[in-house]
């Protein structure tokens, strides 16, 4: 087990490594001269003075050799230093924290109504396995994968902001703010839990040990409350981790749409604006957060092995 | 519980030989006949909708660059069957105009995904060794990775082309592919055909190309239909953001975007485009579901052991997430 975790550990903090290399090298693909890139997005005139970019080139130390750079890039990032943005001028740390706190809000609440809704339709289907609210449900998870979220958006805003004036149409001012980009974003992994939920409860269902624990007088609630949820749902709960890490910055689109200020959005814009320090930070910490959960859940999938559950827990 | 059979783990290598796809052609009809009703309405879907993005140059009512400003938003009428953008272009001819590039490029991206991580699942499942490790670690961070980050990270990096465009897709999309062609293979390379080849001294070449691809392909067919679709709303998202097609050119996702600020005037403008998306999507997903779950039916007992069986036996979260798609 330590084995396994110290070699998880690594290829985290390699894959960090490599991540930040490409993110550092952003500014020197594709044009020659960082310095004259940083000068043009300060300054809109196109004009500049040889001797400015000269002296601006040596105070940022952009003469020095790269791998030095590099390094001097790196010490800052590890401490939370990425520098000042570009277009808002406030420290890409700060706007990085603020945008996360935003995105795992709008992603937990997202996830966790997709899944409240989801684990009955799966579990029910799984009862119902090969009858009509099986086909049903199966359509069902078939139709909220296929729906584009740039769709669903625009037209619940249309429905219920413009038309109906229940909720409001873009922002991020209180819980109210929340609730349509959450459901709008809760579509796609309510279809993937239904189905998992779906396919691990069939193989929970024709467990010996709920045969069991229905043989000691347990009625059909009482054993999939008791027995079945505990051994189906560790699937479950995997693939809510999965969409965890994936949405914190991967809902750029619901997140433009209905303008919340979360990672995804900031990502986007500053990649819109050419702002350096802030793609920068937002692609690396991006990628930590994914890395960092799918990390844990390896970890948590290794030690919850449903195996081990059933053979020292309930049967 | 059932022992998991050679035939039963890999059912439609056994009896109905997909390496004879070509010969398969031939009794289209009657294959059709016998699979499962969703692949038949997902078929039906699809297939209309690409004849009617083939024969778009000659069944369009208008040019979908000519504007009309003197009617502009117009409500659908016989003479323009889903209105006038803000431009006074003829919607509908926009419609199917703009799906030819969506699908293009979905159809291209997944054929080079799929030939990546077919390649390299193949690789890797005979190799085994570092690279191995390696590749499927790499498999390991991608597959739930968001799309959207990678394409945002190369237009930071190279701007926008479609060629960054498809780079995005393609970095994240090899990797369910991959996945699954190391399983099937490392599966094949276990049966006692392969022995027999070897010791008459066929090549690894040779082995790979006429006993592992086509015993592979058949699970692997079924699945990338699924990503087809997924591809499909991912290009949307994109050109929606403005970093898929390039304004002179417009697709579905850039026409959504393009018509937002009019929808409440005209609903139909947002409607139209998205319900296209959504309809094609649905097609292919219909499509893969059925194949798969045509495969997967007569063998539904054997189905838990079959997945749990394979050569590496750990279980991670990889795992769910493929079987979440089936």
């Amino acid at each position: 087990m330590w084995r396994f975790i110290a070699r998880r550990v690594v290829v985290l903090i390699a894959t960090l490594l490599v991540v930040s290399v490409l993110a550092f090298l952003i500014p020197y693909v594709g044009t020659a001269d960082p310095a004259r890139t940083i000068l043009q997005a300060r300054v809109a005139d196109k004009a500049l003075d040889p001797a400015t970019v000269d002296a601006l080139r040596a105070e940022l130390g952009l003469d020095q050799p790269l791998p030095v750079q590099y390094l001097d890039w790196l010490r800052h990032a590890v401490t939370g230093d990425f520098g000042f943005s570009f277009t808002s001028k406030a420290p890409v740390a700060q706007l990085i924290a603020n945008a996360f706190s935003v995105s795992v809000t709008l992603a937990l609440t997202a996830l966790l109504l997709a899944l409240v809704l989801a684990l009955p339709l799966g579990i029910f289907a799984a009862m119902r396995a090969g009858r009509e609210v099986d086909h049903g449900v199966t359509i069902l998870t078939q139709v909220l994968v296929a729906l584009p979220e740039y769709w669903v958006a625009p037209v619940s805003i249309l429905v219920f902001a413009l038309t109906l004036g229940w909720l409001p149409s873009a922002g991020w001012r209180g819980p109210a703010w929340v609730i349509l980009p959450a459901c709008v974003l809760a579509l796609r992994p309510l279809a993937y839990f239904a189905r998992v939920a779906r396919a691990s409860m069939v193989e929970v269902l024709n467990a010996p040990y709920m045969v069991a624990a229905r043989a000691r007088g347990l009625g059909t609630a009482g054993a999939i409350s008791r027995h079945g949820l505990r051994n189906g749902m560790t699937p479950v709960m995997t693939l809510f981790s999965l969409w965890l890490a994936s949405l914190i910055g991967g809902s750029v689109v619901v997140e433009v749409i209905f303008a919340v200020p979360g990672m995804g959005r900031l990502l986007y814009e500053a990649v819109v604006n050419r702002d350096i320090p802030l793609i920068q930070a937002g692609i690396v910490s991006i990628v930590f957060v994914v890395v960092v959960i799918n990390t844990l859940t390896d970890l948590a999938y290794a030690m919850l092995n449903p195996a081990v559950t059933v053979s020292d827990g309930t049967a | 519980m059932a022992r998991p059979s050679p035939a039963a783990a890999n059912p439609p290598a056994g009896d109905r030989r997909p390496n004879r796809f070509a010969a398969g052609l031939t009794t289209v009809p009657r294959a059709v006949r016998h699979q499962h009703w969703a692949f038949k309405v997902g078929l039906v879907l699809f297939g209309v909708i690409v004849a009617v993005l083939i024969l778009t140059p000659w069944i369009a009512p208008y040019d979908p660059d000519a504007t009309d400003l003197a009617n502009r938003l117009a409500h659908p009428s016989s003479a323009h069957w889903l209105g006038t953008d803000q431009l006074g272009r003829d919607e509908l001819s926009r419609v199917m105009y703009g799906g030819r590039f969506s699908v293009t490029i979905a159809a291209i991206t997944l054929v080079l995904s799929a030939v990546i991580g077919i390649v390299l699942g193949a690789v890797v499942a005979r190799r085994r060794g570092i690279l191995d490790e390696f590749v499927m670690r790499l498999v390991d961070l991608l597959i739930a990775f968001p799309e959207v980050v990678v394409a945002l990270f190369l237009v930071a990096m190279f701007g926008t082309s479609y060629l960054v465009l498809i780079a995005a897709l393609t970095v994240v999309g090899w990797t369910p592919f991959a996945r699954m062609m190391r399983g099937q293979a490392l599966e094949i390379y276990t049966k006692e055909y392969i022995e027999a080849a070897e010791a008459q001294g066929c090549s690894r070449s040779f082995v790979l190309f006429r006993h592992v691809l086509p015993n592979a392909l058949g699970p692997i067919f079924a699945i990338s239909w699924l990503r087809f679709g997924h591809k499909l709303i991912i290009v949307g998202s994109l050109s929606y953001l403005g970093l898929g097609v390039q304004p002179p050119a417009s697709d579905w996702g850039s026409m959504l975007a393009d018509a937002q600020p009019y929808m409440q005037r005209l609903p139909v403008l947002v409607l139209a485009p998205g319900l296209a998306i959504f309809l094609t999507a649905l097609s292919v997903t219909l499509l893969g579901q059925g194949l798969g779950l045509a495969g997967r039916r007569p063998t539904r007992e054997a189905a838990p052991d079959a997945t749990a069986a394979p050569v590496t036996g750990t279980v991670t979260a990889p795992d769910v997430m493929e079987k979440a798609t089936l």
